[in-house]
């Protein structure tokens, strides 16, 4: 025991003096970053330079939106500039001569606040918007998130590649409408005469200077808002969503929502620099924001890394700049080259004309070469020191794990199956099945494959629905509730074939199992209140406890993507990760598939602790002797229905039993099961 | 023209459109059934398809529409003219498979299909960078010889561009349901795990559907030429995100859905521009596109619906 809490407080210890240095050394970078982008035009007076600085840094922000939509969230947007779009003519049309209805008195308060003039021309009088560029920031912001939600709202059933398919539809259709409703857009011809911003009385107008840092302004708030989501509950929930969405659900993550919070935030980023970019230019058609620009800034995110904030803006920016700057500064040397060894070929070269091409060639090669991007989301992986790997911790004291409330098995059932039947097109998988769990109780469901019994779990957990029957958990009906909220009753449930999150690391995929038990909000994730912060200590201290009862086998891996481990460790994750939810009952589906026989028996002793500990488990398992050691009642299935029920030794000597198992003729008494 | 006349009309043009868009909807259709990959690169195709088509027409010597061609002489230059078009787009579409997709079978998320965004990037930019913005004027070697319908214009263009589209479509549908290949190939799709088993050599399957795809995308882009008397580098993106529509409509990964889905595509196309306006025809098609895959994934006919994740 002593030797377990030791080795706890040094891995908080050592990662947290890691952890100081990294973040010292973080802090710096970005001090020198800001810095150097806030000399930029003190050292680099060419306005052409500032200028392609400016329009570099505004793409850089789209690519921070898309980046929370693609990269965080896993859901590919074709249609993106679309919301670059509604964000420019948000700020356009309300800061122009586009539209001038004819001045009322509704006008009046508008007026008052500044948001429109009344203004005289020829004999009418008419209402000419002039509403803040400051205004106009959060408030396109706001207009683009809610167009987010209105496209994204439809795709949700849809799985990765439709969504792109439909996401396309939506940008293509939004620069039609632009161009076609010409009384609102001026159509292709486009806005003209859009405000410049001001600050106290100083109009930016054409100069450069001033947009390029309300430009850094934006990509540094932008930067700030990413890094502060991508590192709490939400991108955590987001990142399980994209490796895996049935786990995610699993472990209590409402998909509908954090996918539509997804767009809702990428649509808002556009829509910000939508403005910006306009505000700019001084006027806007919809040619800006055609496929094109939407490939353009998937091409930044993948040369610069799906997920990675800084590699975003990395991307972005290079791409940018080798577009306005680089490619036409080569070509200025390469006709200076065909003029002296006299090539006309070389004196007329146009690098930038093959900006497409070169994406096209990015896209391809980071894909097949470099998919995690210049600078990877996922940082590298340091094998274990030796020390590390052969420390021995936790190996004695069983189980340990606070928050399981011990259910009083004199009670009512924890879970009451009735009558439940499910079925797939013609086949039944389960027919009229009925099961009660003991609260406290042990419960195996054994069988022989294709029996059901995978299929009972998913419709307990709700990710099959069942044709007809009743499930209650601790008396309340669970049947036709969807997984997220059943994982918040409180089941919790690990997968036959593994579902881990696959690009997290063992300490994040502890901590997405305990997503419904935390509150942090987007707010409270960007601002990290105090409460948050404690909230979050808390979320890790707990994940320490409970892979600590795994002894040497996980804790020092905590830091590690649990694409890196083994397959029994990574069993082992996924059971934390279920034990992290706090679940009432807990579902194990085969967990000791791929271990060897030391690896099994260690398990079953751990499950054992747990039933100890007063939590309910239900589990499948084809180790006989596993479910000898373990269930207080065994539940036989064959063919979807419940062939046997009773204690371990009773079902042992079933007629029926040694039939499923052992085929029709075989004798009762000749074998019985393999014990 | 009266009214009946004019739909007559439309619905003649509508058709043709339809038959180009369902050859290229099948290309789609086929190789979403096989990997369930929506591949990006088969814009392009078709655009080479219509490039290599008109190059190999001006090889033969005909210039814009002013050498006109009868009898054997016209039947060999298209023979030749849709044989380069196909081959062509045919190897191009398995070079594609090969070298930039295979790479990548067994990659989870959108990378493949990312990776088709890039390959349709490449492949037009050469033709834009190579050969100009400027609309091609396309060689026409057909007389003009019309037949008149109710007071609606047949053209023998049309006629021919019918009969070409059915027979390739046939040629596909026996291909797939008649031949050992094409067992093959509706096997992988079902089950591709299964099929290997059962000695099925996916990976050739899988290029064989490239292959067949590419082709018809080259015949369509052939075909386009020959009905606008055009093409241009700009063409495989427009035409081909309605044929990628028309194949969704019509259930995408099923053969006969992509055929009544291009059919209809075309006819909406022309329909809409008479009744409603051409600038909104776009709008129109992109919302179909987006209310099948919202309330009927499945499409008019289809059988391989995109699983809820």
């Amino acid at each position: 025991m002593a030797s377990e809490t030791t080795i706890a407080t040094d891995t908080t210890r050592s990662s947290s003096l890691a952890g100081l240095i990294l973040r010292i050394r973080s802090k710096a970078l970005i001090a020198l970053v800001l810095l150097a982008a806030l000399a930029f035009p003190i050292i680099n007076g060419n306005a052409g330079d500032i200028d392609a600085m400016a329009n570099a840094l505004a793409f850089a922000g789209l690519a921070l939106g898309l980046n929370v939509v693609v990269g965080f969230a896993g859901l590919l947007d074709l249609g993106y500039a679309a919301f670059f779009a509604i964000g420019a003519y948000t700020y356009g049309v309300l800061a122009s001569w586009q539209l001038t209805p004819p001045w009322s008195s509704f006008w009046a308060p508008f007026a008052w606040l500044d948001l429109v003039q009344k203004v005289t021309q020829g004999n009418a009088t008419v209402v000419h918007f002039t509403l803040s560029f400051w205004l106009a920031l959060p408030l396109s912001a706001l207009v683009a998130a809610f167009f987010g939600v209105l496209f994204g709202a439809p795709t949700l059933r849809l799985k990765g590649d439709y969504l792109a398919i439909v996401t396309l539809g939506f940008g293509e259709i939004v620069p039609i409408v632009a161009r076609n409703w010409s009384s609102l857009t001026n159509g292709a011809a486009g806005l003209n005469g859009v405000a410049a911003p001001q600050v106290f009385g100083f109009n930016f107008g054409v100069q450069i200077v001033p947009y390029y840092y309300v430009a850094v302004g934006i990509v540094a708030f932008l930067m700030f808002i990413s890094t502060r989501l991508r590192d709490s509950r939400i991108g955590r929930a987001w990142m399980a969503l994209r490796d895996d969405p049935v786990a995610a659900a699993a472990v209590g993550v409402d998909l509908t929502r954090y996918k539509l919070l997804a767009f809702a935030t990428g649509a808002a980023f556009a829509g910000m620099i939508g403005t910006f970019y306009i505000a700019k230019l001084q006027t806007a058609t919809p040619d800006m924001f055609m496929f094109p620009v939407s490939v353009m800034v998937l091409v930044m995110i993948v040369l610069g890394g799906l997920g990675s904030v800084w590699g975003v803006v990395v991307g972005a920016m290079f791409l940018q700049l080798l577009q306005s700057w680089f490619l036409p500064e080569i070509s200025t040397w390469l006709h200076v080259l065909g003029r002296l060894v006299g090539s006309p070929w070389l004196q007329q070269i146009q690098l930038a004309e093959s900006i497409e091409l070169i994406f096209g060639i990015i896209l391809v090669f980071m894909m097949l070469y470099r998919r995690g991007g210049l600078i990877p989301a996922m940082g590298k992986q340091t094998a274990l020191t030796f020390e590390q790997q052969n420390a021995q911790v936790g190996e004695s004291g069983g189980f340990r794990m606070s928050g399981i409330a011990r259910e009083d098995s004199s009670a009512a059932p924890a879970l009451e199956i009735k009558g439940v039947t499910v079925r797939f097109g013609g086949l039944v998988a389960l027919r009229s099945v009925d099961v009660s769990v003991p609260a406290g109780g042990v419960v195996a469901v054994i069988g022989p494959n294709g029996s059901g019994k995978s299929t009972l779990f998913n419709v307990i957990t709700g990710v099959n629905s069942a044709e007809s029957g009743s499930i209650r958990l601790f008396g309340e009906e669970i049947l036709g509730k969807k997984p997220h909220e059943i994982a918040c009753k409180g089941i919790g449930r690990t997968f036959q074939n593994l579902r881990l999150f696959t690009n997290l690391t063992v300490m994040d995929n502890v901590l997405v199992g305990q997503h419904t038990r935390l509150h942090t909000g987007p707010l409270g994730a960007i601002l990290r209140f105090p409460r948050m912060r404690a909230e979050e200590a808390k979320a890790r201290h707990r994940v320490i406890e409970i892979i600590s009862n795994f002894g040497n086998r996980l804790l020092p891996r905590a830091g590690q993507t649990v694409s890196a481990l083994s397959y029994a460790n990574r069993r082992r994750v996924e059971i934390s990760r279920a034990l992290a939810t706090s679940p009432r009952i807990l579902l194990l589906d085969e967990p000791t598939a791929g271990m060897n026989p030391a690896e099994t028996i260690e398990l079953a002793e751990q499950i054992k602790d747990l039933h100890r500990l007063g939590l309910t488990i239900m589990v499948i398992e084809h180790k006989l002797d596993v479910v000898v050691r373990l269930a207080d009642k065994v539940v036989v299935l064959d063919h979807g229905e419940k062939i046997a029920e009773g204690r371990p030794d009773e079902v042992r000597q079933n007629e029926e039993v040694l039939r499923a198992y052992l085929g029709r003729n075989a004798q009762a008494g000749s074998a019985g099961i393999a014990a | 023209m009266s009214p009946t006349t004019v739909f007559l009309q439309q619905v003649i043009n509508g058709l043709s459109l339809g038959g180009m868009y369902a050859l290229l909807a099948l290309g789609f259709t086929l190789i979403y059934g096989i990997l369930e990959l929506i591949n990006f690169a088969h814009f392009s195709v078709f655009l080479w398809g219509s490039f290599i088509g008109m190059w190999t027409l001006e090889a033969l010597g005909l210039n814009g529409q002013n050498v006109i061609l009868t009898g054997l002489p016209l039947i060999g230059v298209l023979l030749a003219a849709f044989l380069a078009s196909m081959v062509f787009c045919g190897v191009l579409g398995v070079v594609i498979e090969r070298f930039s997709l295979r790479p990548l079978r067994n990659v989870t998320g959108p990378m493949a299909m990312i990776t088709t965004i890039g390959v349709s990037y490449i492949l037009f930019n050469i033709i834009l960078l190579g050969a100009g913005a400027d609309t091609k004027n396309f060689p026409n070697p057909l007389p003009e010889i019309q037949f008149h319908i109710d007071g609606a214009v047949l053209d023998l263009r049309i006629v021919l561009i019918w009969i070409i589209s059915a027979v390739l479509m046939v040629g596909l549908w026996l291909f797939v349901q008649r031949s050992r290949m094409g067992k093959a190939m509706r096997a992988t799709a079902q089950d591709a795990d299964a099929a290997r088993m059962m000695g099925v050599e996916v990976d050739r399957v899988i290029l064989i559907a490239f292959f067949a795809g590419s082709a018809l995308a080259g015949a369509a882009g052939l075909i386009f030429g020959l009905y606008y008397n055009f093409t241009s580098y700009i063409i495989g993106y427009t035409a081909g995100l309605r044929a990628f529509t028309a194949a969704v409509l019509g259930g995408i990964g099923n053969v006969p859905g992509a055929m009544v889905g291009g059919l209809l595509i075309g006819l909406i196309e022309s329909l809409g521009g008479q009744y409603i306006a051409v600038k909104w025809t776009d709008v129109i098609i992109f919302s179909i596109l987006v209310l099948v895959l919202v309330f009927r994934p499945t499409g008019l006919l289809g059988t391989l619906a995109p699983s809820k994740s």
